[in-house]
């Protein structure tokens, strides 16, 4: 081969020069990082007022940079800003949500959550209808900045916009006093995801509007509605309405399904009377549901633990199947010994 | 052709081959780098604390198969349920360990059994049932059959009740914020995001480890832990996050990967048949959604989430690394459809290639170098200064390329020592020679049994703990 060593040594000089290179940086890098983050060592504080760091950061927070350093400089200055309360943030942080990358947004959302006085409130609000970022995310700091935000969201269920009719009844659920009627009403929307969150928020109140809504929903075309549904009926209810939620248990979709367990469980040894019905019923799905639910509302082991209803008890296991029964009369097996007083 | 120019061709090919090779890892550090450094400011500028109190945060099951871990299990579950994060399950897989694993779950977690009716979406063994704790009622132990990982993932999946699974390794201990730093991205934009990696270190004894500070962990003196933990740390800082930015994260490791149940219904779930399960479902989910023309992403994040146990020994290392070479050679040999198509975008064109130039042809050409050159200096062909000049350059190329990957780390996560940063820095160098032949002797193996058609998953023994 025609290479001398002459030739390949600056080569390995160079490659020698490079490793050194980047392992002096790593070391003096971190040397400089844990000298910064002992006791006394330089910190990050609160800007002072007229400072050169409030200066710094005020220019950077308000600058249309081009590279992407100059972005997330501009990010870092609004968060620490928004951090202090700073004054400014009051005209930087709408600039900011108003600009076109999506990451300045976030910032400004997150910003906005941080300030969180009753101007940061209202522009969140105003974030959420516009869209100008992820609404979750949006959604997320409202959630966070919980009663204020409220009132403002009630006119929100009758926005043109589905999307945040849907974010209006989601974020509404912490608030019970607020809103039940409309959203009774938006039980009814055209639009099955604002149906689905007004029912999952009326799980929350009470009254007989919400539960007669969600009682209607159980038949909605829509799955994940009537998923809702069946939650909220689980509970609002009372053992009267178990009967229309354990037609779920065999419903086409299996969310739905589950969600009538869920119900069923929630409502506890109420549920027990209309279940045993359904023990013989033509959907297998429906049997070993209805076995399920009776043995973990812990039916099943009270059957067992007293050694009455042995034909209920047999039913239940031939719903369940094989393995259920084993199950239950492994854990009786287990179970401590009542004490005689307690039985008696 | 006299033997004197077979020689030098073999030569020029071999080191033509690393010149291919070592382009393709500096362009990929590059924009590795890039990667890094907008994730590390996505990550300072996010409101964690949000996140973690938010209903709006997107449900999370968990799914750990194991198989004989009765020595980690217990401390492993703990790790899983002290997540910081509003609302998870945790699902651990029995997949009929021989020792006492089920027992040391069921005593530390009053276990009980129930039935649950589930739907059997993903093909599994048969499940002898499903355990619930008296006392974490986020936690589900699933019993079954031994079929392997994949199988036990399949089952885990049936019982899970989340729009998105994390799918753990059952030694694997991790940080409290580890899902709520993975699902980050997804709860910005679940209809795109479907599967999320994330950056994970080695260690003797992952429990020791995770219970020292971030800042003050070390790495230990052992060299080959310390160089498993650089081989870490290349092929996150180095690979993975540039394949993530270039749209072909090819490889979600199996000791944490999250993705969006529904897609792996449509995929079918974990396939057992191939030797391990992570890289050839992500090469699954990624041909399904090219196909069908979706928009999606698999990412791979730079936060440090976890540690995970690495062997000890190196004829453990060895067994478990022929593993990995089998299942890169099977996933590649059965998804070459992929190679050089266009129909797949990036995944065809850049990462598939790559994958067979970087993965399943080194073992030839490592071969190849270590017959030929050798040959060529005693045979006078080549100069031994040259040679020895040669061997320096690429040691150092490599411990740079290392290096480039410590400092990525470093400044995303600050999780060791400075001492253990040096230690490693002064490792670099010696990786070519004290760490790669050691992999290219595991590569060799796995290329052999894939060739005979070994599927075997010869786990490699847990290591010793004092008691």
């Amino acid at each position: 081969m025609g290479l001398h060593a002459g030739q390949v040594a600056p080569v390995f000089i160079s490659s020698v020069a490079l490793w050194l290179g980047l392992s002096l940086l790593i070391v003096v890098g971190r040397a400089g990082h844990d000298r910064r983050r002992r006791p006394g060592g330089r910190t990050l504080v609160a800007p002072r007022r007229g400072g050169r760091v409030e200066r710094r950061l005020l220019r950077q927070a308000d600058s249309s940079p081009r590279t992407e350093s100059g972005r997330w400089r501009r990010i870092r200055a609004l968060r620490a800003l928004a951090r202090v309360n700073h004054p400014a943030c009051r005209t930087l942080l709408p600039a900011a949500l108003a600009d076109g990358d999506v990451e300045v947004a976030g910032a400004a959302v997150r910003s906005l959550g941080d300030v969180g006085t009753t101007w940061a409130v209202e522009e969140l609000v105003r974030a959420l209808q516009r869209g100008v970022y992820f609404r979750s995310r949006v959604a997320a700091q409202l959630e966070r900045l919980a009663p204020a935000p409220g009132p403002l969201l009630v006119p929100l269920l009758d926005d043109v916009d589905p999307a945040v009719r849907f974010w209006a009844a989601t974020l509404l659920a912490p608030y019970p006093k607020l809103g039940t009627p409309a959203l009774v009403a938006r039980a009814a929307d055209a639009d099955a995801n604002v149906r689905a969150a007004a029912v999952e928020t009326l799980a929350g109140r009470r009254g007989k509007r919400p539960l007669a809504a969600a009682l209607r929903l159980l038949q909605d075309p829509e799955w994940f509605v009537r998923v809702h549904a069946a939650r909220a009926v689980g509970r609002l209810g009372t053992p009267a309405d178990v009967a229309r939620v354990v037609p779920l248990l065999a419903d086409e979709r299996w969310w739905v399904r589950s969600a009538a367990k869920d119900a069923l469980r929630t409502l506890g040894l109420g549920a027990v009377e209309a279940l045993r019905e359904t023990l013989v019923a033509g959907d297998a799905f429906a049997r070993n549901g209805a076995a399920e639910v009776l043995q973990d509302v812990g039916y099943v082991d009270e059957l067992l633990a007293s050694g009455r209803n042995r034909a209920l008890l047999d039913q239940i296991f031939a719903a369940g199947g094989e393995r259920l029964r084993r199950l239950a009369l492994t854990r009786a097996a287990d179970a401590p010994a009542v004490p005689e007083r307690e039985v008696a | 052709m006299s033997p004197e120019r077979i020689l030098l061709t073999a030569v020029v090919v071999s080191v033509s081959y690393l010149v291919v090779v070592y382009t393709a890892y500096i362009v990929l550090v590059v924009v590795g780098a890039f990667e890094n450094r907008l994730r590390r400011h996505e990550s300072a500028a996010e409101d964690y604390e949000t996140i973690a109190a938010s209903r709006f945060t997107i449900p999370v099951s968990v799914i750990a198969p194991a198989f004989n871990e009765e020595a980690a299990i217990v401390e492993s579950v703990r790790s899983l349920l002290a997540l910081d994060y509003p609302e998870f399950e945790v699902i651990v897989v029995n997949d009929g360990s021989t020792d006492r694993t089920i027992a040391v779950l069921r005593d530390a977690f009053a276990l009980e059994p129930f039935e649950l009716f589930a739907r059997s979406l993903f093909p599994s063994a048969e499940v002898h049932g499903v355990l619930r704790s008296g006392v974490e009622p986020r936690l589900l132990v699933v019993d079954k059959e031994n079929g392997g990982k994949a199988d036990g993932l399949n089952a885990g999946l049936n019982v899970a009740r989340s729009r998105y699974v994390c799918c753990v390794d059952a030694d694997t201990i991790f940080e409290p914020d580890a899902l709520l730093r993975a699902m980050r991205l997804v709860v910005e934009d679940p209809a795109r995001v479907i599967g999320v990696a994330s950056f994970l270190t080695v260690s003797e004894n992952a429990l020791q480890t995770m219970s020292e500070p971030v800042g003050s962990r070390s790495i230990g003196w052992r060299p080959l832990i310390a160089f498993q933990q650089l081989d870490f740390m290349r092929a996150f800082f180095n690979n993975r996050l540039a394949w993530s930015r270039l749209d072909f994260m090819l490889c979600a490791p199996g000791a944490f990967q999250i993705w969006r149940k529904d897609v792996l219904e449509e995929v079918g779930g974990y396939e057992p048949r191939f030797s391990c399960e992570d890289i050839e479902l992500t090469y699954r989910v990624h041909e399904h959604m090219r196909r069908q023309k979706r928009d999606y992403k698999i990412i791979c994040l730079p936060d440090n989430i976890a540690t995970t146990e690495g062997p000890d020994t190196v004829r453990k290392l060895v067994s478990q690394r022929e593993r990995w070479q089998r299942v890169i050679i099977e996933t590649v040999v059965h998804y070459r459809r992929l190679l050089f198509n266009p129909r797949y975008g990036a995944v065809g064109l850049v990462g598939a290639p790559f994958y067979l130039l970087s993965e399943v042809l080194a073992p030839l050409f490592e071969v190849l170098a270590l017959v030929t050159v050798p040959a060529a200096v005693l045979l006078g062909v080549l100069d031994w200064r040259v040679f020895a000049l040669v061997v320096g350059t690429l040691g150092f190329l490599n411990a740079s390329l290392t290096a480039a990957a410590i400092l990525a780390s470093d400044v995303q996560s600050r999780t060791y020592r400075l001492r253990d940063l040096a230690w490693l820095t002064v490792l670099a160098p010696l990786d070519l020679v004290a760490y790669r032949p050691v992999m290219a002797w595991a590569r060799l193996k796995g290329t052999w049994r894939f060739l005979r058609g070994d599927k075997g998953w010869h786990k490699f023994e847990r290591n010793q703990r004092p008691a």
